[in-house]
């Protein structure tokens, strides 16, 4: 399908609530992004609260072809970079009659009052 | 805008009620329209899309009817497949057909029709529900809230297509401008609230007709500029008969015959 | 991938035992993937047929949308047709994505459909007379749609089968939408419940042939080695068809109406329905386009098709 004509395909994603991640749907035909704004609602979300959509052009995506995917690839070496590289500090805060920070700790400290 | 003193209705009148039906077989008339052109729209995306616009369509009538049945009027399904085209209020442009042939066999359905009627008669319509938001009428205003939500959708929709044909110049330029001159040509009947209008003023029911009148010519003048399209009030008539005072068309005797089959093979029966 | 070099300097040989290694752990292909020719064709066919039948499958169903005798019916069958409508939508798309590297597109379906060499399902030829029979599409006709798009939902082909998955889960719907219009007539008038068994009765033939014949011997071709080979799909066309039969014909006869086929049985032994075979001869001359409505249903699509052609060419240029 070239850059005219009435078919022009679109890539259609959206957003189920404001703080939700854009997930993508499907693809449509449209002829132009306005029309393919107005459609992807109704052709792919008629059961479902929406919150945002967006429509994008799929010849301004740039894909991966298999070759390229291979650069996807990693060693399983990077402990580093997460906390595994970190577990023995539990046992050493321990030693110092403390509890270890973890993720599930910290993450919950955004909605807490000190009154908890 | 300062709002006068509203004092509550809570007894039928025959104001009320003639309100209520407009509202209600206008709706109800144009989405059985809309179901007609089911898988026949000029894009399958579009059919989808349509049709989702004429449900909501359908649901807004079923509410309207609702208001109707708790005053007594009858059942919801009895107001909308029972009634006779001499009792029906809703104007004749929403009644016309979508175009030469019957929509299963040889349909050559009018787009142009489809999207000028539409869109014309969808800010007509959402005028109307923000003047009802302060309607005397409790029962009614909370409805008109409810209905006003969806309508953001259908002005988009059909606006988008409305812009989009408009702008494409040609043939398109053409039939639009002929759907747009058949449609004025009764357009006057969807504006006026009938015989009843100066009632539903004084009761505080709904703003006056030609309040509603200027403010639909208010939001569309800037879109009618944008496109290079001249309209005036002159323009809106009432060539095919006057809708609110029971005049109808044969096209709606057509409609009824076909919506109501099965329902008046045995109106007793449940379906 | 084993070998040193780039993928697209493979050979042929090497991307497709690639390609059935993939198939054969389960991994999904995609649309841009290299693919074997004939596992291409096959889904073009598959799907583009699929999907046309659901856009050519909304017009039997589409006579009862403005007849559906309550405002509640209305809306139901509105929503329906509307899917329908949606189905074919999500279907064309990933038959249109196949079809992309061979030059063609959307137009070139609705062509295929218009000249007769694009098919569409059996069951779609039908004449529909009666409100009955728009309970009974939605009932048995979806049922047996659900019993063969089930089958395909974990297809290797990925897009295939997340629409699939998108239909089925409508499909649900469509299914309880049928079952409350058929209920309400069997518990009815007598008016009413002739009304549904007569739609059975009509309906009956072309339920059975719903799933293609059960070999290539009945009409000289079949794609079921090619799909079950690719993955595609699982079950022959007569393990679907007596799924079916498990399924519904318990429900059917609950609800006091009958089978138009006194000789069937379910023999225990072989764990198998016995049936009474449909004519098959018929199925062929229906799909052919000489079914009793084909010839209707096709005008009726490509007069809209062509009334409309000038909005079409309005927008025809990109934004």
């Amino acid at each position: 399908m070239g850059s005219e004509g009435f078919y022009q395909e679109f890539e259609v994603f959206s957003k189920r609530t404001d703080t939700s991640p854009l997930q993508y749907q499907f693809s449509l035909l449209a002829p132009n992004r306005e029309l393919a704004l107005v459609m992807a609602q109704e052709n792919f979300m008629r059961r479902e609260p929406v919150a945002d959509i967006w429509v994008v052009k799929r010849s301004d995506i740039r894909k991966m072809s298999l070759d390229e995917k291979q650069s996807l690839q990693r060693l399983d070496n990077k402990d580093y970079r997460t906390t595994k590289g970190y577990g023995y500090l539990k046992k050493k805060w321990r030693h110092y009659e403390q509890e270890m920070l973890d993720e599930n700790e910290i993450l919950s400290w955004g909605g807490l009052k000190k009154s908890e | 805008m300062s709002k006068p003193e509203r004092k509550l209705i809570d007894e039928i009148n025959p104001a009320l009620t003639s309100l209520l039906y407009q509202l209600a077989d206008d709706d109800f008339i144009l989405a059985y329209r809309g179901s007609e052109w089911l898988g026949l729209a000029p894009h399958i995306e579009e059919d989808v899309a349509f049709s989702s616009i004429s449900q909501d369509t359908m649901g807004h009538a079923a509410m309207f009817y609702q208001l109707l049945q708790d005053f007594g009027e009858g059942d919801v399904d009895h107001l909308a497949h029972g009634r006779k085209s001499s009792e029906r209020k809703n104007a004749v442009l929403l009644e016309m057909v979508n175009g030469p042939g019957h929509y299963l066999s040889t349909a050559q359905y009018d787009w142009a029709f489809a999207v000028i009627r539409n869109y014309f008669y969808i800010q007509s319509k959402k005028i109307r529900m923000d003047s009802l938001k302060n309607s005397s009428y409790q029962p009614l205003a909370e409805v008109a809230v409810k209905v006003n939500m969806e309508l953001y959708y259908h002005l988009l929709h059909w606006k988008t297509w409305f812009v989009q044909l408009m702008e494409a110049g040609g043939e398109a330029r053409s039939r639009m401008e002929a759907a747009v001159k058949k449609t004025l040509a009764d357009f006057g009947g969807v504006l006026s609230l009938g015989p009843l209008a100066k009632e539903m003023g004084e009761q505080g029911l709904i703003e006056e007709e030609e309040i509603l009148k200027q403010r639909w010519f208010l939001m569309m003048k800037p879109i009618f500029e944008s496109v290079n399209l001249t309209v005036s009030e002159a323009d809106f008539a009432m060539k095919n008969g006057n809708g609110r005072k029971g005049e109808h068309t044969a096209d709606l005797d057509a409609a009824l015959s076909t919506l109501s089959e099965v329902y008046s093979a045995d109106p007793a029966a449940s379906w | 991938m084993s070998e040193a070099t780039l993928y697209q300097e493979w050979t042929d040989e090497q991307k497709y035992a690639h390609f059935m290694k993939r198939i054969e752990v389960g991994e999904k292909i995609e649309a841009d993937d290299w693919m074997p020719e004939d596992y291409r064709m096959t889904l073009i066919k598959l799907i583009s047929m699929h999907g046309i039948s659901e856009i050519m499958g909304a017009l039997p169903e589409k006579e009862w949308v403005p007849k559906a005798p309550s405002l509640k019916r209305k809306l139901g069958i509105m929503a329906k047709v509307q899917d329908e409508m949606g189905h074919g939508q999500l279907l064309l798309r990933v038959a249109e994505d196949l079809m992309k590297p061979l030059g063609r597109t959307r137009e070139d379906i609705m062509q295929d459909l218009f000249s007769g060499r694009l098919k569409f399902h059996n069951v779609f030829h039908m004449e529909a007379p009666t409100w009955g029979d728009a309970g009974l599409i939605g009932w048995l006709v979806d049922g047996a749609a659900i019993i063969t798009q089930t089958n395909m939902l974990n297809a290797s082909y990925g897009p295939y089968a997340r629409a699939l998955k998108r239909i089925c889960a409508e499909e649900v719907f469509h299914a309880q939408h049928g079952e409350a219009i058929i209920m309400a007539l069997a518990e009815g008038t007598e008016k009413q419940k002739v009304m549904v068994q007569d739609a059975v009765n009509r309906w009956w033939e072309a339920l059975l042939m719903f799933f293609g014949p059960g070999d290539a011997s009945t009409t000289g071709t079949s794609k079921q080695d090619i799909t079950i080979k690719y993955k595609i799909r699982t079950k022959t066309n007569e393990d679907l068809r007596q799924d079916f039969f498990t399924k519904y014909i318990p429900r059917v006869l609950s609800l006091g109406l009958t089978l138009p086929d006194e000789t069937m049985y379910f023999d225990q032994e072989k764990n198998l329905w016995v049936y009474k075979q449909p004519d098959w001869n018929k199925f062929k001359n229906i799909i052919k386009n000489n079914g009793p409505k084909s010839n209707e249903r096709l005008s009726l699509r490509r007069t809209a098709y062509d009334t409309n052609k000038w909005v079409r060419e309005a927008l025809n240029t990109a934004n």
